[in-house]
């Protein structure tokens, strides 16, 4: 790794500041939550930052607050580690499928320390990306994996860029329709998920909406209801440790056996959560039988791309999406 | 596949590898290769200061307060190993990859590789050394206590049951698994299989030991109150056989079995009893030394600049930056460094040695120009320390002219391929011809027309890498003009002589040390550039230098499997009785020949006629080398599948077909010391239920699919010689000197185990020094699956020896000492040794996720007389699992335009985990063919062989499709999807 200093933010906005005051000074900041990534990422030297922001250091941004008054949710700090995201006995009960998603992620020694903030805005694991080639995400301007081994890569809302969103929560708060605290020198706001990531047709080298000097600070989920059901599957290269190859975050709210509202959000296959509201409205003011899901699963692929060696994506979250549905409805 | 007249092309979809060479070829003079790690040199230049602001910080190591100034950038493992000394935690990949740093921060396991020191401040830190005696302080009350009522020993439970069920094989990993399932123990106290699997997930073993973790973890909290017994049965340095016995029951396996093919074999009273390894304590409380806990007085820490480009000529390096970079001590490149690596490049392939020296004309040096694969070495840096020595390489500006480059061993035979070198791609043999392997049996025409029936296919494996969780590193230490290298080999004695010979020095004035190694698995049975740089930067610097590879160089710097391209023809009688076979292969070297580039498999049938002949192929991917069984797995996959899918057209069970024909004699002709495929394949069936499992394939309905597979093993170990020597002083210890490292599979045990058996004393009696080249006689190496054979001969020899001379002297006394030695010669008077397997394996396949999960899985091997059933089970299972791997995972994948590896890694490379790991059932079928240490013939390599066919025709026997290409992927498993779905547009 190159020499830098580390520094120990008091509070996100001390956090802000001190990115502020580095760049200010013509160096480059870098914040870490859990670290595990950004570490990797400066010794490839992929980043090269003078000034690590060491998240960590705040106190008191790593839990679970119910927000005031009935019916309004949970505030959830960026700075949670995942495994205490998956394990938290709320998230579990009423929020599964982001204490799945939590579950999912790498290995337990990464779960231990990684933060879900740090997921969110994980850099892709595209392996040209990864591998320093000077693409839209290093600086330059082509994607090499549109002609080259793409077999990872997107089948929705690629180009320029065909990276897939490495997040196994981002699908999961999406479908939950979070909203995300971001901090930034100017103040806070607060955005809804689904606004929060950005498709490489606005902006090619980034995954989302946070300017160099703003970092995610909560996140809120609106209150769950009685009839949510929620659950994540994720398909793996091996049976751990590896990203979503495809995934699905499925949320359903059920009055007695009728569906009437759902989220389907696919990962592993766009450059952002990949919401699919076709899919989604075929759902709604039904009863799921197998042939419901079935024909959601065929809405969710519909206006698929393909790139020359990941159509096997297609069939594959087709399967995934109804079988998803399948057993979140059998778990009634 | 179609019976040839008909049609003999079988490949209708274009696969990736064809892809690649369409591109490859399109685009190679063209594309500039992008900036990979060494290029980025350039881009992102050190904010130097090479010796660093320090911040204090605080922390508790296994109870212990520190206060230390720590760099910014040290990682906390960094702190632990290097200024702590605590080095039992392990750097495998130091990128969160593969486990074996993990240690407890604040009772939680975290990879200590991927933190910060400075983010430990204020933290408990608890490490393996802190699992041994003081009992760590960053687990909960009740996992403290339950570990201190361990205290009758330093061990903890875990520990012991570690040791009990031979958990660590070679080691590396283990201090990383058992702070992980201390972990799980401490807040899980009676964890189930798949629990343990889960809290271990993180922790990768290449040896694959996963079953005997997995059964030492679920054993360890019931085995607690045991735990003083065994280990006071441990510490009276006894054979704990019982313990050891008991310890396989819990793992569930079949324990060996006295059932032989011919003569029913004696018992013994210390051989092929279960012995827990003589070094365990070492394995599992972090104090055995590998190689890059070394550390010596002064010593600098080295890297090397690797060219980013597949093949290129050096135009200009400047590296004046990088000698200006204060702690810079020494700078080597190909314009200062012309060291030959003679065992890098061999004519024909076979071991290095002088008449391979005198004959090699396709040389290979520590540093070439030009470079031939990305990944080659092209300067080394020394400095006062690794972020010192990383920062100068940043520095460092070479000038390249690209040339193109060929990637495909099939490609690169095409006339209008780029040369890689100026006599062409065919690789040189040991006569400096350019000729394929070829070997020739009767008359394969004749066979053909004889042949009532003749099938065609064509087979490809992908370039696997070892993956050894030990990354390669050397330390090189001159004193005068004697040098020392601690590398980690599995042949001191050749490694001694190969550095010698690159370095032109009197062999006498090199001295190679290992005495722990982290994993062998192929090509360490000779010296690496490594130790080589490691030796040229010491000289140049005048001071002892420490080389470590990181995990990325090691997958793309050094070698891997050869990957093959394979045509059989294969002809047979109605009856289904063989009558011809003939391949034709093409091996893809990488630019240099290290090994054979062999495909075998061919041999294990009977039949008159047959024909191989394979191409040796150079390329411009990383260098191919041996790995476990070197030609075998992917030959062995090409045949098998070949001969599954024979038996399919020809409506017979495939064991049948085996059973029809299989190898009798060696090519019809030389007879076997022993045989006994017949009984393996009968036990095998049995215990794995064969007659109902398999069933025709593709017959199951809906998307969840099980099959059966089945392939066969004949193998023929390796040959050479060695010599052992033993000490008897009047105390009554005998001393053991041999010249093994012990890789992992236990050689140090066994070669105890023959010692005590053949002097008639206890294994308590037994001390083996080894691994040190000033210590140890010649040993032939660990490879060619010959250790126990060789090396064991020779301890059998020695002791014999000793016997006549205390026979004849007595025995000593007072000062005296009985010094005995032996190198025989063991002769086979016109028979060929073999052993024998079969492996079952049971595959479900989930055919619209893709996913293909293996749920049972049988191994039968006749390796002779098993030596110590407890090392042999964890041997043969660790090999099954890597055929696995290779069958459904493993590919180093280049980019065809830029040639650069893109998946390096044990994340990228999908190496199998905890979970990924079937439970591998175990039957030893043992024999005495009176050759040998007691009968014992070779194990390590033979799991592996039979495993990657037997899965691939299981997957052929659940879905009905043949998988032609490995590995065994998603996309192949999921392919055909467009047919079915016509009209999807695809975006070129």
């Amino acid at each position: 790794m190159k020499s830098f200093r580390n520094v120990n933010p008091r509070d996100v906005r001390h956090a802000v500041t001190l990115m502020q005051q580095a760049r200010g000074a013509g160096q480059d900041a870098t914040i870490a939550g859990g670290g595990s990534d950004v570490l990797g990422m400066m010794k490839e030297r992929l980043i090269t930052p003078d000034v690590l922001v060491n998240l960590k250091a705040i106190k008191g941004l790593d839990e679970v607050k119910a927000e005031n008054g009935p019916g309004r949710g949970v505030a959830i700090g960026g700075l949670i580690t995942l495994d205490a995201l998956s394990t938290h006995p709320l998230i579990r009960r009423q929020y599964g499928v982001l204490a799945e998603a939590a579950a999912d992620v790498a290995t337990p020694q990464i779960r231990n320390v990684a933060t879900l903030a740090g997921n969110v805005c994980q850099r892709p694991w595209c392996w040209y990306y990864r591998n320093g080639f000077k693409c839209y995400k290093n600086g330059g301007d082509t994607c090499y994996s549109f002609a080259g081994e793409n077999q990872f890569h997107a089948i929705f809302g690629g180009g320029p860029s065909y990276i897939v969103h490495p997040s196994d929560t981002a699908p999961a708060l999406v479908a939950l329709d979070a909203t995300f605290r971001i901090v930034g020198p100017a103040g806070e706001r607060v955005v809804p998920a689904a606004e929060f990531f950005t498709l490489p047709r606005v902006n090619a080298a980034h995954e989302n909406i946070l300017k160099d000097d703003e970092a995610l600070a909560s996140i809120t989920l609106p209150a769950s209801s009685a009839g949510m059901r929620s659950t994540y599957h994720k398909i793996m290269d091996r049976e751990a440790w590896t990203h979503a190859v495809v995934s699905a975050a499925v949320v359903l709210h059920m009055n007695k056996d009728v569906c009437s509202r759902a989220a389907i959000v696919l990962g592993g296959v766009a450059p952002i959560p990949w919401r699919v509201p076709e899919a989604e409205k075929l759902l709604v003011g039904k009863r799921i039988t197998p042939d419901i899901a079935a024909q959601a699963g065929e809405a969710a692929v519909a206006g698929a791309r393909p790139l020359a060696k990941n159509a096997y994506k297609v069939p594959l979250t087709q399967a995934m999406v109804r079988r998803t549905i399948e057993a979140l409805v059998a778990t009634a | 596949m179609e019976e040839a007249g008909k049609t003999v092309n079988m490949s209708r979809k274009i696969s990736r590898r064809r892809f690649i060479k369409r591109t490859g070829a399109a685009v190679g003079v063209a594309t500039a290769a992008p900036a990979v790690r060494a290029q980025r040199a350039q881009r992102s230049a050190t904010g130097g200061r090479p010796f660093d602001r320090r911040t204090r910080i605080a922390l508790t190591v296994n109870g212990a307060a520190h206060e230390i100034a720590v760099e910014d950038r040290w990682t906390l493992a960094e702190l632990l190993r290097d200024h702590l000394n605590l080095t039992g935690t392990k750097i495998g990949c130091d990128r969160g990859e593969c486990g074996a740093c993990t240690v407890l921060v604040d009772g939680k396991p975290v990879y200590s590789c991927s933190q910060l020191a400075v983010w430990a401040d204020g933290k408990s830190v608890q490490t393996v050394e802190g699992l041994t005696g003081q009992v760590g302080d960053g687990l909960p009350a009740s996992a403290r206590a339950d570990l201190m009522r361990a205290s009758a020993s330093p061990l903890s439970a875990l520990q012991q049951s570690f040791i009990n069920h031979d958990a660590p094989q070679c080691g590396f990993c283990t201090s990383g698994q058992l702070m992980s399932a201390t972990a799980l123990l401490a807040v899980n106290a009676h964890p189930s299989a798949d629990e343990a699997r889960a809290a271990m997930t993180g922790n990768i073993c290449r040896c694959s030991n996963y079953n005997h973790y997995v059964a030492a973890t679920v054993a360890a909290s019931q085995r607690s109150t045991q735990n003083s017994q065994n280990s006071q049965n441990r510490q009276n340095q006894n054979v704990s056989a019982d313990s050891a016995i008991s310890a396989l029951n819990v793992v569930g396996d079949t324990r060996s079995q006295n059932a032989s093919a011919g003569s029913a074999i004696s018992a013994l009273h210390v051989v092929g009893h279960a012995t827990p390894r003589i070094d365990a304590e070492q394995r599992v409380s972090g104090k055995a030394i590998y190689t890059a806990d070394v550390k010596l007085p002064g010593m600098l820490y080295a890297r090397v600049l690797r060219s980013p480009h597949p093949h290129a000529r050096i135009k200009r390096i400047d590296d004046s930056k990088a000698r200006a970079l204060p702690g810079v001590k020494a700078i080597i490149t190909h314009e200062t460094c012309r060291v030959v690596w003679g065992a890098g490049s061999i004519a024909g392939g076979q071991q290095y040695n002088d008449e391979m020296k005198r004959i090699t004309k396709q040389r290979r040096y520590a540093f070439n120009n030009p470079v031939r694969f990305a990944g080659e070495p092209v300067a080394a840096v020394a400095a006062v320390d690794r972020h010192v020595a990383e920062d100068a390489l940043q520095l460092i500006a070479v000038d390249y002219e690209i040339l193109p480059h060929v990637l495909d061993q099939e490609e690169a035979m095409k006339p209008d391929a780029v040369k890689i070198w100026p006599d062409g791609n065919v690789s040189l043999n040991n006569r400096n011809e350019a000729q394929p392997i070829s070997q020739r049996r009767g008359d394969v025409d004749a066979g053909f027309k004889s042949a009532d029936h003749v099938f065609e296919d064509r087979f490809t494996t992908a370039f696997v890498h070892n993956a050894q969780m030990e990354p390669r590193s050397a330390v090189a230490h001159w004193e005068g003009d004697k040098l020392t290298v601690y590398t980690p080999t599995g042949g001191i004695a050749n490694c001694r002589s190969d550095i010698a010979r690159d370095l032109e020095m009197p062999p006498e004035k090199v001295r190679v040390v290992c005495q722990y190694m982290g994993g062998n698995f192929g090509n360490k049975n000779q010296n690496q550039d490594a130790d080589l740089i490691a030796a040229v930067l010491a000289k140049e610097a005048g001071a002892p230098v420490k080389l470590e590879l990181s995990r990325n160089e090691d997958f793309i710097g050094v070698h891997g499997r050869w990957p093959t391209t394979q045509y059989y023809k294969v002809g047979l009688k109605d009856d289904g009785t063989l009558t011809a076979i003939q391949l034709r292969g093409y091996s893809g070297m990488g630019p240099y020949r290290k090994n054979t580039g062999a495909i075998g498999g061919v041999d294990v049938y009977q039949c008159p006629n047959t024909e191989t002949v394979v191409y040796p192929v150079y390329t411009n991917k990383t260098v191919s080398g041996n790995f476990r069984g070197p030609e075998y797995p992917q030959g062995f996959f090409g045949m098998q599948s070949m001969m599954d899918e024979v038996a399919f057209r020809m409506k017979m069970d495939p064991v049948d077909f085996i059973l029809k024909n299989m190898t009798r004699k060696f090519r019809d002709e030389t007879p076997y010391t022993s045989y006994s495929l017949d009984e393996c394949i009968r036990r095998g069936m049995e215990a794995f239920d064969w007659k109902k499992k398999w069933h025709s394939a593709g017959a199951g309905q809906g998307p969840i699919k099980r099959g059966s597979g089945v392939a066969f093993l004949s193998f023929r170990a390796g040959l050479g010689r060695s010599n052992a020597v033993i000490r008897l002083d009047a105390s009554g210890k005998y001393t053991v000197h041999v010249g093994v490292t012990d890789v992992g599979a236990g050689a140090k045990t066994t070669m105890a185990l023959i010692a005590a058996e053949a002097l008639g004393v206890p294994l308590s009696k037994i001390e083996v020094v080894w691994g040190d080249t000033d210590r140890c006689p010649y040993s032939v190496g660990e490879s060619g699956s010959r250790t126990t054979i060789m090396t064991g001969d020779a301890v059998v020899a020695a002791a014999q020896d000793l016997k006549n001379q205390i026979a004849e002297k007595g025995l000593p006394r007072g000062n005296d000492v009985l010094l005995a030695s032996a190198s025989p010669n063991p002769q086979l008077e016109g028979k060929v040794r073999n052993t024998f397997g079969a492996h079952f394996a049971e595959v479900e396949v989930d055919a619209e996720l893709g996913r293909v999960r293996v749920m049972k899985y049988v191994a039968v091997h006749d390796c002779g007389r098993v030596i110590n059933p407890l090392t042999a089970m964890s041997q043969i299972k660790g090999g099954a699992l890597m055929g696995i791997g290779m069958a459904l995972h493993e590919d180093l994948l280049y980019d065809p335009r830029s040639g650069v590896a893109l998946n390096a890694g044990y994340y990228g490379d999908r190496v199998l985990t905890h979970r990924d790991a079937p439970e591998i059932d175990v039957i030893f079928i043992e024999s005495d063919d009176g050759y040998g240490p007691f009968g014992a013939k070779s194990m390590g390599e033979a799991s592996k062989i039979p495993a990657v066919a037997a899965v691939a025709n299981a997957i052929f026997n659940a879905t009905g499709r043949r998988m032609k290409d490995l590995p065994i992927t998603r996309d192949k498993i999921l392919s055909g999807f467009e047919a079915r779905n016509s009209g999807l547009e695809v975006q070129r």
